[in-house]
């Protein structure tokens, strides 16, 4: 069950195992508990009580949250500003396009539905508003962020099916409207859509404030493109075929993507996106491990 | 190395689909599902669709079983020669002959002679050689032996007849000799100059299985061929002359190139009458004819000849035509016979009774005016016919006569000796009552139809002698006669009703007894009960009657080698009083033209109703009978068949084709068309080819199979 680790004293489950458990909370609660006992430290978005700020008062403001004692030393208003003053919105926005269902061994929206469960945990764990959309070309499935939704989002998180061809754009601008409230929005999806349609409906989503996270979840073979006998590729969502020799064009093909991942990252800095690649095959827990690491890194620069 | 279905192998061009499955249906084969193609459209085109061929055995495996099995259809074989080596074991061969006429024109004979002899010079004292000589029929003049020269002896005996080519029996008696051998190979050797004219094609005409034909053409010298066709004889015959005839003969020039000045000589009983020069176009024809002659009261043998040729002594009595000619290399066809035989009367009598000879008017004119025949009418009254009156006569008519037991005693003699009688009732008419049972008909009580509408005369029998001629429409209506009265006829049962009245009964009814006949009407023939008389179906009915009744059949001038002479017929038409009269010395002598004599001897006791001789030399054939010698001479014409003299070939080929049900292949000349296990040997080589491609097939499918799994 578990596998090799690149970082010592951590073990991460194979991914493979983990979609056979079936029941998303117990493998969300696995894979955090697990990851948390792990590096004994929460990394994650950090305390709500703590002190980030004064700024001026201004009228409209609460009163009880003037800080008297700096009014007593200086006279002025001030309202003293915490880190997270209230629970945050946490929502995922799941992918469920059919090209979704591609995996060899584990699918990309089984990997999906594993990552949004386990960080929908996560956070419900920091008393988070949790709140699931899933998408393919339409929005599927949409739950609202709450604090009593946990179940609710692994529940409807355990029905996705990916069935039908998937546009990123559309359901995205759709979506902007319905995060008023500043949160944190996970994107899960493989990104089959070029970089700046990508970037131009997730762009409205961090304008409006939120906290945007990209999970760029691929397969192995999408990304080496280890095929070797000759054949049709069908397009999962458009039924399209083209006859391929893979041996022809693997490595057009690898640069593609690499093309592809790079300028998804390159957008994703420059929008203060957090972009973060995810490969089927390596354990989710590893995957969450780098995820959090990285955030944790990028809190402190902030 | 032939083919025998070479189209097939147009599906050689299917060779380039195994290459194009290698090039794009092994790719299209398995079908990988891939989350998009939103990376590999991007890639040029030409990079997705360059292709090459990787599995190159493969590839040459399905281009080898495909081009094997394409073969295989095409049927090739292997040509004859070698595998009729490989088929070995004695061989039983038939030679036919072919005897017929044309095969005397020019050296062609002598020619076929050597053709047969050389046929069989290869045969070992294994094989056994049958010799068959052929013309209109076949005769085994050789069976089965194994003496070479021997069967080359019978052949330099043989000599051309004057009969005319048919392959037909001569392949039948062929395949019958060759269904009886032992031997494992069989062998049909035909020499013949292969005319057209012999081959009627018999999808029932089969060799036996395993039977090789050879053919052996002969071809006559070339020159002019020239022949007569059949004379035509018009009779003419004024008042106060004899009846005379006017001959005209036909030439036909077979050549293409013009005949000119050609003497046609008309001979009657070995007396050159007339010579007439005649020029022929090339490929044309020419008539003849001749100034008339009289008719002798005998029967006149005639003769035209083509040039002045003529044989003597006997030869030109019986009509044979000389060996050679100075006309042209055939002979035979330069003559033509034919006999110019009196017309004989056919003697009918008229029975009258009492005062009522007028009442016969009507009959008596009518029988008279007939030609062909000529009837003879006298008028008898019914006492004179209890005397020996009844035997001069053919045809007996009973119109309305009570006949007492005594004449109906001799009538029925008459009758079953083979004389005709017609018995017309009216109201005098009766028939002794023991003897009614004889009739057709039992006479009952007459019908009166003189009130309301008269009777018509209804349901004729038109499929009989009688009634034949007037089956067509608009050849005569008898129901415009009106019959007011009739007698009541009870048809017996082995009787035939020929004709009814409308209202259903019987109105001429027939019985075939012994050797005659009795035709029974149901009215009168005059204009007491009736006006058929004065109807115009009157006449041909009447002579229709008359026909049929006496059992006239009018007599050919000549015959053709083959057919058959009626002799019984021959000797009523020559006046014979009636058929009884012939038979009763059943013995006849017969004079062929060659001068061979033989006895015919005729059951009496046997059912049949005529003599027959089958003619089977050219010239003139006399029938007489033999002892007291009551009866007339027959002399009959035979000829040969003028079709014989047309000397167009057939292609052998179609002969072979047709008796083997297949193709033949060979030299023009001789021609050799294995036996069926040869031709089956020889042609099973697409059966290893069919194999051969299997074979590779699997190999393909385990390789393929094998490539499969190392690639996944």
């Amino acid at each position: 069950m578990a596998v090799h680790s690149p970082i010592p004293g951590a073990r991460f489950v194979d991914p493979a195992v983990l979609a056979r458990i079936g029941n998303l909370e117990m493998v969300a609660r696995t894979v955090v508990d697990g990851l948390i006992n792990g590096t004994h430290r929460s990394p994650f978005f950090g305390a709500s009580v703590d002190f980030a700020a004064h700024r001026g008062y201004v009228a409209g403001d609460d009163i009880r949250r003037v800080d008297w004692r700096v009014y007593a030393r200086t006279d002025k208003y001030y309202i003293k500003e915490f880190e997270a003053d209230s629970n945050a919105n946490f929502s995922v926005l799941l992918d469920v396009s059919k090209s979704m269902s591609f995996g060899e061994k584990i699918s990309k929206l089984d990997y999906g539905k594993t990552l949004a469960a386990c960080l929908t945990y996560l956070a419900n764990q920091q008393r988070d508003r949790v709140g699931l959309v899933t998408f393919d070309e339409h929005i599927v499935d949409h739950v609202p962020p709450s604090a009593k939704h946990m179940n609710v989002v692994l529940h409807t998180l355990d029905r996705a099916r990916a069935e039908k061809p998937g546009h990123l754009v559309a359901p995205l601008k759709r979506l902007v409207e319905h995060f008023g409230r500043r949160g944190i929005i996970v994107v899960i999806s493989d990104f089959y859509a070029e970089p700046e349609e990508i970037f131009d409906a997730v762009g409205l989503l961090r304008f409006r404030g939120n906290d945007v996270v990209l999970f760029h979840v691929l397969d192995p073979q999408e990304v080496d493109f280890s095929f070797v006998e000759p054949s049709s590729f069908e397009d999962l969502e458009s039924g399209d075929q083209i006859p391929i020799v893979p041996a022809a064009l693997a490595d057009q093909y690898r640069s593609l993507v690499a093309a592809h991942i790079e300028a998804l990252t390159t957008r994703a800095s420059q929008q203060q996106i957090d972009y973060m690649l995810l490969n089927t095959s390596q354990p989710l827990d590893y995957a969450l491990f780098r995820f959090l690491s990285m955030r944790d890194r990028m809190a402190r620069t902030r | 190395m032939s083919f025998l279905t070479p189209l097939f192998l147009l599906g050689l061009a299917a060779l380039a689909i195994p290459v194009l499955v290698h090039l794009t249906q092994r790719e299209r084969k398995s079908v990988v599902a891939f989350p998009s193609l939103m990376f590999l459209k991007k890639i040029p085109y030409e990079s997705v669709q360059k292709r090459r061929i990787r599995d190159w055995l493969l590839l040459a495996l399905r281009l080898a079983a495909l081009a094997l099995i394409v073969s295989a259809f095409a049927r090739p074989f292997l040509r004859g020669s070698d595998v009729a080596a490989a088929v070995g074991g004695a061989r039983d061969i038939v030679v036919l002959l072919d005897r017929s006429y044309s095969m005397g024109y020019g050296d062609s004979w002598s020619r076929a002679q050597r053709a047969a002899a050389e046929s069989i010079a290869s045969a070992t004292p294994a094989d056994r050689i049958s010799l068959v000589l052929f013309a209109d029929h076949a005769e085994v003049a050789l069976r089965s032996t194994p003496d070479r020269s021997r069967a080359v002896a019978e052949i330099n005996a043989a000599s051309p007849g004057p009969g005319s080519t048919k392959y037909g029996p001569a392949l039948k008696l062929a395949g019958s000799l060759l269904a009886e051998s032992m031997l494992p190979r069989k062998e049909v050797i035909v020499v013949s100059d292969f005319q057209r004219s012999g081959w009627q094609p018999d999808d029932t005409l089969r060799l036996p299985g395993g039977t090789a034909i050879t053919t052996a053409v002969v071809e006559g010298a070339s020159g002019p061929s020239l022949a007569l066709t059949p004379a035509t004889l018009l009779r003419t015959r004024d008042a106060g002359q004899p009846e005379r005839v006017t001959i005209t003969a036909g030439v036909l020039n077979r050549t293409a190139a013009a005949a000119t000045g050609i003497p046609v000589q008309l001979e009657m009983n070995g007396r050159i009458v007339q010579t007439i020069a005649v020029n022929v176009e090339g490929s044309g024809s020419a008539a003849v004819t001749f100034a008339p002659v009289s008719i002798a009261a005998t029967t006149t043998r005639a003769t035209v000849r083509l040039g002045t040729d003529t044989p003597t002594g006997a030869a030109v009595q019986t009509g044979i035509a000389p060996v050679a000619s100075s006309i042209d290399a055939l002979a035979r066809d330069n003559v033509f016979n034919f006999v110019i035989t009196p017309s004989a009367p056919v003697p009918v009598t008229v029975v009258t009774q009492g005062n009522r000879g007028d009442a016969n008017l009507y009959l008596m004119r009518a029988l008279e005016i007939g030609q062909a025949p000529r009837f003879e009418t006298s008028l008898q009254s019914i006492e004179a016919l209890a005397g020996d009156a009844a035997n001069r006569a053919r045809l007996l008519i009973l119109n309305d006569i009570a006949v007492p037991d005594e004449t109906a005693a001799k009538l029925v003699t008459f009758v079953e000796g083979g004389g005709g009688l017609l018995i017309a009732t009216g109201p005098r008419a009766s028939w002794p009552a023991a003897r009614e049972a004889w009739l057709p008909a039992v006479m009952a009580a007459p019908v009166d139809r003189t009130r309301g509408a008269a009777a018509k005369l209804s349901g004729m029998d038109y499929g009989h002698a009688v009634f034949e001629p007037f089956r067509a429409p608009r050849s005569g209506d008898f129901s415009t006669a009106r019959f007011y009265s009739y007698r009541e006829l009870r048809a017996a049962k082995d009787a035939t009703v020929l004709a009814r009245f409308d209202t259903g009964e019987p109105a001429l009814v027939e019985k075939t007894i012994g050797l005659g006949r009795v035709v029974m009407f149901a009215s009168t023939i005059d204009l007491s009960w009736n006006d058929l008389a004065l109807k115009p179906v009157f006449l041909p009915f009447v002579h229709q009657l008359g026909r049929h009744l006496s059992g006239f059949r009018e007599q050919p001038a000549f015959l053709t080698i083959g057919e058959v002479l009626d002799i019984t017929a021959a000797e009523i038409a020559a006046g014979a009083t009636s058929t009884a009269a012939v038979r009763s010395d059943s013995t006849r002598t017969v004079l062929a033209p060659s001068g061979k004599r033989r006895d015919l001897t005729v059951n009496s006791a046997s059912s049949a109703s005529s003599v027959a001789l089958e003619l089977l030399e050219q010239g003139f054939y006399e029938i007489r009978v033999a002892g007291r010698a009551p009866g007339p001479v027959i002399v009959a014409a035979a000829n040969v068949n003028l079709a014989e003299s047309n000397l167009d070939r057939m292609d052998p080929k179609e002969l072979v084709a047709g008796v083997t049900g297949s193709g033949a292949t060979g030299s023009t000349g001789v021609q050799d068309v294995l036996p069926d296990e040869a031709q089956e040997l020889a042609q099973r080589v697409w059966w290893y080819l069919l194999f051969a491609g299997i074979l590779l097939l699997i190999a393909e499918t385990v390789l393929a199979q094998r490539l499969s799994r190392a690639t996944r």
